[in-house]
């Protein structure tokens, strides 16, 4: 019987399908983990200051774009 | 490497990438705020941001991390489209959410910092809300 051409040509095929393999899951678990990152809590939290230093005549003038931007983003506001 | 390692390699990236985006999208859900009021652990801020009631679980906290952080985003380009400060556009934002979308029982601060329940009545706004 004829040997097959992979094992005859090719000695390190099985090594290169498992390099691929580990190559592939290396990727996969690097992206998730990627992923991942994007929603956890951000290094320093927002510093709250609720002394408000604002006139009323700046509130009225952004009035209606805040209003849309509340609208659109349903999710944040 | 050769040609077709590198093309599985690529496909394999591509798709991995596509899961973990759909996944970040998933994650942060189309009514987070109004949940987070409801939960009774967060509540509206003079500020323009959601503060934590009480000690929140680390889950929370996340989560009212996350929309500040977006909340921040929209503040400074509406700032920069219309030449205002991000805390001006953040405290007429207050204002609104305050006359808005905070519903009885759910919390909310006003500048003296004391969290307080809203009743059946409307929130007593600052007077620079107009």
């Amino acid at each position: 019987m004829k040997p097959a051409i992979l094992t005859r040509v090719r000695r390190d095929a099985t090594r290169g399908v498992m390099r691929t393999a580990s190559g592939l899951i290396v990727v996969l678990l690097g992206s998730l983990s990627a992923g991942c990152v994007q929603v956890s809590a951000p290094e320093k939290p927002i510093e709250i200051n609720l002394n408000i230093n604002i006139r009323q005549e700046v509130v009225v003038r952004l009035q209606q774009d805040v209003k849309n931007l509340i609208e659109n983003n349903p999710g944040v506001f | 490497m050769n040609r077709r390692t590198r093309l599985i390699l690529a496909a394999a990236l591509g798709a991995a990438l596509l899961v973990g985006g759909t996944g970040v999208a998933l994650a942060f859900q189309a009514d987070a705020s109004a949940q987070l009021r409801s939960s009774g652990q967060a509540g509206e801020q003079a500020d323009g941001y959601l503060g934590l009631v009480g000690s929140a679980s680390a889950d929370i906290r996340a989560q009212v991390d996350a929309v500040n952080i977006k909340r921040r985003a929209y503040y400074t380009d509406l700032a920069a489209k219309r030449g205002a400060k991000i805390e001006e556009v953040a405290a007429t934002t207050a204002c609104e959410l305050f006359r808005t979308k905070v519903g009885p029982g759910q919390y909310y601060r006003l500048p003296d910092g004391v969290w307080r329940q809203r009743d059946s009545a409307p929130i007593p706004l600052p007077g620079y809300c107009g």
